[in-house]
C-alpha cells in the first residue's frame, strides 16, 4: 500500500522537545503533544504506544471502555500491524490530549491520511476533543490505530537494522521481537525500543492486506474480562484515594428547578457520621464518614425547593401534540413534491406515533470523585469524554485546565448518559470547599434516575399516499426537544446548536432508502421543563420505531407482505437489502407459524452500520412471550466478530426494555419514576433467544454499540400486529396492558 | 465486631444498622460488590451469608455477625478461579461488568443449590438486572459452569455457544 500518510502520532514526552514525526509542516505542534501519564517505565515510540524493558506493552486507548470491548478492539488494531501478542498488552486511558482527539466526529468521516487534517480536524485537536460516542470508536479507529501500530514497528526496524549494520529487509517482526534473517539473532522490542525513539517516524508505513490479519476479525478474548470476573476491575465509585470522604447529594425534585433553602441543616448536621452540609447551585450535598452515612443524612433533608418559572409544569405529551398541528420550525427534506403526490394518490393513510422520556439508567449510579490540592486537582470518574471532565473539574473547581489530572476508570454502563458532566461539576464544587480532601460524590439510584438527561418525549405524524400496489410518498412530522443540542448547549457552549437544526431529531426518519416519489420531513421544537440528551442511538431510537411502523402499516393498507414490500423498496440500497434478506432467511420469514406464534421485521441504519431484525412472539391474550429475535448486521469490515455479537444482544435488550417497560413521566411537576422496581427492565425470565448474523464485507467500518437497539421496538411491534389485529403506535407496551412473560 | 468475610476475621467498628453492603465498600475498601439500587431490586450487591446468595444493600451489619461471609473476592485463589469465573470467560459474559459480580455470586448459589439447572430454573433463580443485556451469555456460562462442577466437561474444551 503506498500513500502519502499523515501520522497524527504525537511526538513530546514529559513536556520536553517536540520529536518530529511525519506528516505535513502546517500542521500545528501542539497537536502533536503528549504526556505519558500513566504508561508506566518503558520508551514511547509515540502517543499510543510505550514498551517496557519486559516487553509490556502500555497502549493509550483514547475511547473509554463501558462495555462495549473499546479496550480490546483498539489493542487489536493496534497489536496487529506492532506484531505483538494481545496478552503482552497493558491499557491505559489517556489524558485529554490532542492526540487522542475522536477526529471522526468533525465530519463523520475517518481522517484522510493522503491529505492530512482538515482545518475543523486541527480545531478539534487542538481543543482537544477527546470523546467517546456516537458510535465512532472503530470507525475513528481503523485506519489512525493500525498506522499508529505500523508506524511504531517501522521504527523498531529501523532501530534493529543499525544496531546489526544490515538492511531493514533481512529482519521481520513477530510476536514482540525483531529477526535477523541473515544470522539468526533475535532482539526483543523492549530491547530496541530506546533507540527505535530516536528513528524518524516513517510517512508510509505499510500495512498488512486485510487477508494477512492475524489478530483483527476474529474472536479475540477481551482484555477487561478476567478483572472483571474476579472483582478487581475498577470503575469510579470503586476509587479509594486516601483520607477520601464520600458526599450524597440532592437535588430540585423538579426538573429545571432549584432548591432555594434548607429547613433542617443543623440536624442534619447532628446526624450520626455527617462532616459537611454542603450547598452548591444545583443542589445540596451531605459529605459523611461513608457512602450510606451520606445518603441517609441527604434523604433527611427537608428543602426549600421550586420548579423553574419559565417552564413551569408544563407537560410533554400534550404540549407537543398541541405543536405538531402548527407551523414546523424547519423542513429538513422536501424531494418529490409530496403534497401533489399526496392530492392526487388513490388513497392515504395517516397515523400519530408518540414515545415517552426514558432514563439511561446505567448500572452504575453517576458518580465522580475529586481532590483538590492547592493550584492543583485530581479527578476520578467513569465518564465517555475526558475533554468535557476536565472543563467540568475548572469550571467546579476554578484551577486551571493544565493542573487538572484525569484518571477515567472503567464506567459502568455509559449509553450517552456519561457523555455528560453535570456529576464532574457537582463533585468538583463540592471538593473545593473542602481543599485537601478527595470527595467521592453519588447519585443515588433515585438521584440519578431523578435527573438524568432524558431521551426525549417525541410525537410523530405520518402520511402515505399510496396507489393500489405502491408507496407513492411519505409526509413525515417530528415534533421534540433536541437531544445532541441539549448535550452540545451544556458541553460545548462555544459550538451552540439550535434545537431547530439538531440534526439528531430527524435521524433515521430523513432521507430512507425506500424508493419512493416523494419524500418530506419536517420538525417542530419546543421548550420544556424536562432536560433532554443522547439516549443509545439518540434520535434513531424513536425514528426507525415510526417509519418501520408505518412501514408495517402501509404494507398492511396495499395487501402486501411486509418483508417483500421492503424488499421491494430497496432494490437500490444493496446494503439495506441484504441484512433484510438475511434476517429473513434467519427467521425462515415465510415458514408458518402454529397459531398464536407471530413474527414482526424492522430494517434501519444507523452510526454507519446496516442492521435488520426479526421479533418472533407468543401472544396469549395480553401475554407476550418475545421468544426470539434474529438481527442480520454488516458493520463493514469486521473487528472483533464476538464483541459485535455482544453488542447486537446488548443493543436489543436496551431497546427491548424501553420497549416493554420504559416511561418518565411527570407528575405535578415532578419526575415520578426513581428507582427499579417502577423503571422495570428485561431480567432473565423475559430475555429473547437472540440470533446474530455478521455480514463481513470490505466497505469502512460502521458503529456496533449502537445500532442493535433501534429496530427492535418496531420489529416487536410489527409482530404484535401480525399476532392480534392492534397497532400499537405509543410505547411502552406495559401501556396498553401487555404482561410479559 | 467481629465479621468472617472469605475465611478471614476483621475487626470493623460499625454501627449496627449500616448495611453489609456499606461495610465491604466503604469501611473494608472490598470493592468488588457493588452498589445499584440500594433496593434490593438489582442484586449488584449479591454476597454469599452462609452459603446463600445475599443482597446486601439492606442487610444490616449486625445480622450476619459470626456468619460465614463470601464476597468476589474470595470466590478465587488467586489465578485459581472458580468453575463459574472460568464459565464467564469462555463465554465472554460481561461487557461493563457492573453487575457481574452479583451475577456470578448469584450463579454459583444456585448450582450450590441446583447442580444441573434448567432453563426455567435459571429464569426463576437469576432476577439480578444486567442493562448491558449479558443474560443470554450468563445462561450459557451457567450451564457450561455445571458441567465444569459435575466434572463432565474439562474446562475450556466447549466451544463459545453465547
Amino acid at each position: 500500500m503506498k500513500r502519502r500518510t499523515f501520522l497524527i502520532t504525537g511526538g513530546v514526552v514529559g513536556g520536553g522537545l517536540l520529536v518530529g514525526v511525519g506528516g505535513l509542516s502546517y500542521v500545528n505542534n501542539r497537536i502533536k503533544e503528549y504526556s505519558g501519564t500513566d504508561m508506566g517505565e518503558g520508551t514511547s515510540l509515540n502517543a499510543f504506544i510505550r514498551i517496557a524493558p519486559d516487553n509490556i506493552v502500555t497502549l493509550a486507548v483514547s475511547k473509554t471502555e463501558m462495555g462495549q470491548g473499546v479496550y480490546t478492539s483498539i489493542p487489536m488494531l493496534i497489536a496487529e500491524e506492532l506484531e505483538v501478542e494481545m496478552d503482552k498488552i497493558k491499557v491505559i486511558h489517556p489524558q485529554a490530549e490532542g492526540p487522542y482527539t475522536n477526529f471522526f466526529m468533525a465530519h463523520e468521516s475517518p481522517i484522510d491520511f493522503e491529505n492530512g487534517l482538515t482545518m475543523m480536524q486541527k480545531v478539534f485537536a487542538m481543543v482537544p476533543n477527546v470523546l467517546t460516542g456516537g458510535s465512532t470508536a472503530i470507525r475513528d479507529s481503523y485506519d489512525h490505530m493500525r498506522i499508529v501500530g505500523a508506524a511504531a514497528r517501522e521504527m523498531l526496524l529501523s532501530a534493529a537494522a543499525k544496531q546489526w549494520e544490515v538492511d531493514p529487509s533481512e529482519l521481520y517482526a513477530d510476536k514482540g521481537f525483531i529477526h535477523n534473517n541473515q544470522n539468526g539473532q533475535w532482539k526483543s522490542y523492549g530491547e530496541l525500543a530506546a533507540s527505535a525513539a530516536a528513528e524518524k517516524a516513517p510517512e508510509n508505513p505499510r500495512l498488512k492486506d486485510r487477508k494477512d490479519h492475524k489478530i483483527v476479525g476474529k474472536p479475540v478474548d477481551r482484555l477487561d474480562v478476567p478483572p472483571k470476573v474476579n472483582g478487581t476491575a475498577e470503575f469510579g465509585l470503586d476509587v479509594r484515594p486516601a483520607n477520601l470522604k464520600f458526599a450524597a447529594i440532592r437535588h430540585s425534585a423538579y426538573p429545571s428547578g432549584k432548591i432555594t433553602g434548607i429547613k433542617n441543616e443543623s440536624d442534619v448536621k447532628a446526624m450520626a457520621g455527617v462532616e459537611a452540609v454542603i450547598q452548591i447551585d444545583e443542589g445540596v450535598a451531605v459529605v459523611a464518614k461513608s457512602t450510606w452515612h451520606a445518603k441517609n443524612a441527604a434523604t433527611a433533608l427537608s428543602l426549600e425547593d421550586q420548579p423553574n418559572p419559565e417552564l413551569g409544569s408544563k407537560d410533554a405529551i400534550s404540549t407537543l401534540k398541541e405543536a405538531i398541528v402548527g407551523e414546523p420550525s424547519k423542513v429538513w427534506e422536501d424531494e418529490g413534491g409530496i403534497e401533489d403526490v399526496l392530492a392526487s394518490a388513490s388513497q392515504t393513510i395517516e397515523a400519530e406515533y408518540e414515545v415517552p422520556y426514558l432514563a439511561h439508567a446505567c448500572m452504575e449510579p453517576l458518580n465522580c470523585t475529586v481532590l483538590v490540592d492547592g493550584e492543583r486537582a485530581e479527578v476520578w470518574t467513569g465518564n465517555q469524554a475526558s475533554t468535557f471532565v476536565v472543563n467540568g473539574v475548572a469550571e467546579g473547581t476554578g484551577i486551571s485546565k493544565s493542573n487538572i489530572k484525569t484518571n477515567i476508570t472503567y464506567l459502568g454502563g455509559g449509553f450517552g448518559r456519561r457523555a455528560e458532566t453535570d456529576f464532574v461539576l457537582k463533585a468538583s464544587k463540592v471538593a473545593k470547599q473542602m481543599p485537601g480532601t478527595p470527595i467521592q460524590l453519588v447519585f443515588t439510584r433515585e438521584e440519578d434516575m431523578k435527573n438524568d438527561y432524558y431521551r426525549p418525549a417525541v410525537i410523530s405524524n405520518l402520511k402515505a399516499g399510496l396507489s393500489d400496489r405502491e408507496i407513492l410518498g411519505w409526509k413525515k412530522k417530528v415534533a421534540t426537544q433536541g437531544a445532541l443540542a441539549g448535550l452540545m448547549g451544556r458541553n460545548v457552549p462555544m459550538m451552540p446548536m439550535s434545537a431547530e437544526d439538531d440534526p439528531s431529531s430527524t435521524e433515521g426518519m430523513r432521507e430512507l432508502p425506500y424508493e419512493m416519489q416523494a419524500a418530506y420531513t419536517d420538525l417542530t421544537t419546543v421548550d420544556l421543563p424536562v432536560n433532554v440528551g443522547t439516549w443509545r442511538s439518540v434520535g434513531h431510537s424513536q425514528n426507525a420505531f415510526f417509519t418501520e411502523s408505518f412501514m408495517d402499516e402501509c404494507a398492511n393498507k396495499l395487501g402486501r407482505d411486509p418483508f417483500e414490500l421492503r424488499a421491494s423498496l430497496l432494490k437500490n440500497a444493496p446494503r439495506h437489502l441484504q441484512v433484510l434478506n438475511t434476517v429473513a432467511k434467519l427467521s425462515n420469514w415465510n415458514s408458518p407459524l402454529p397459531a398464536g406464534k407471530a413474527r414482526g421485521i424492522a430494517v434501519h441504519k444507523s452510526f454507519g452500520s446496516f442492521a435488520a431484525q426479526v421479533a418472533e412472539i407468543t401472544v396469549d391474550g395480553k401475554n407476550i412471550k418475545v421468544d426470539k429475535v434474529c438481527c442480520a448486521i454488516d458493520c463493514g469490515k469486521t473487528v472483533n466478530p464476538q464483541i459485535i455479537e455482544s453488542q447486537m444482544q446488548s443493543g436489543i435488550v436496551y431497546g427491548l426494555t424501553a420497549a416493554l417497560f420504559g416511561e418518565i413521566s411527570v407528575k405535578d411537576g415532578k419526575i415520578v419514576q426513581n428507582n427499579f422496581p417502577n423503571y422495570k427492565m428485561v431480567t432473565m425470565k423475559t430475555m429473547p433467544e437472540i440470533v446474530v448474523d455478521i455480514i463481513d464485507s470490505d466497505e469502512y467500518p460502521g458503529g456496533v454499540g449502537e445500532p442493535g437497539t433501534p429496530p427492535i421496538a418496531p420489529a416487536l411491534t410489527n409482530a404484535i400486529f401480525a399476532a392480534t389485529g392492534e397497532r400499537v403506535r405509543s410505547l411502552p407496551l406495559s401501556k396498553h396492558g401487555y404482561k410479559f412473560v | 465486631m467481629t465479621l468472617k468475610i472469605n475465611g478471614k476475621e476483621h475487626q470493623v467498628d460499625a454501627e449496627p444498622g449500616m448495611p453489609l453492603l456499606w461495610v465491604l465498600r466503604d469501611i473494608l475498601n472490598m470493592t468488588g460488590t457493588k452498589y445499584g439500587c440500594g433496593v434490593a431490586a438489582c442484586g449488584a450487591c449479591s454476597v454469599h451469608v452462609d452459603g446463600v446468595a445475599t443482597r446486601t444493600c439492606v442487610l444490616p451489619v449486625s445480622a450476619v455477625e459470626g456468619k460465614e461471609i463470601r464476597t468476589i473476592e474470595g470466590l478465587s485463589n488467586g489465578n485459581d478461579l472458580s468453575a463459574v469465573q472460568k464459565a464467564w470467560i469462555e463465554h465472554q459474559v460481561p461487557q461493563c461488568g457492573y453487575c457481574q459480580s452479583g451475577m456470578i455470586m448469584a450463579a454459583e448459589a444456585l448450582l450450590n443449590e441446583i447442580p444441573e439447572p434448567t432453563d426455567a430454573d435459571i429464569d426463576a433463580k437469576i432476577t439480578n438486572i444486567c442493562r448491558c443485556g449479558t443474560y443470554q451469555r450468563i445462561k450459557a456460562a451457567i450451564k457450561t459452569a455445571a458441567k465444569y462442577k459435575a466434572g463432565s466437561a474439562k474446562m475450556n474444551e466447549e466451544p463459545i455457544n453465547a
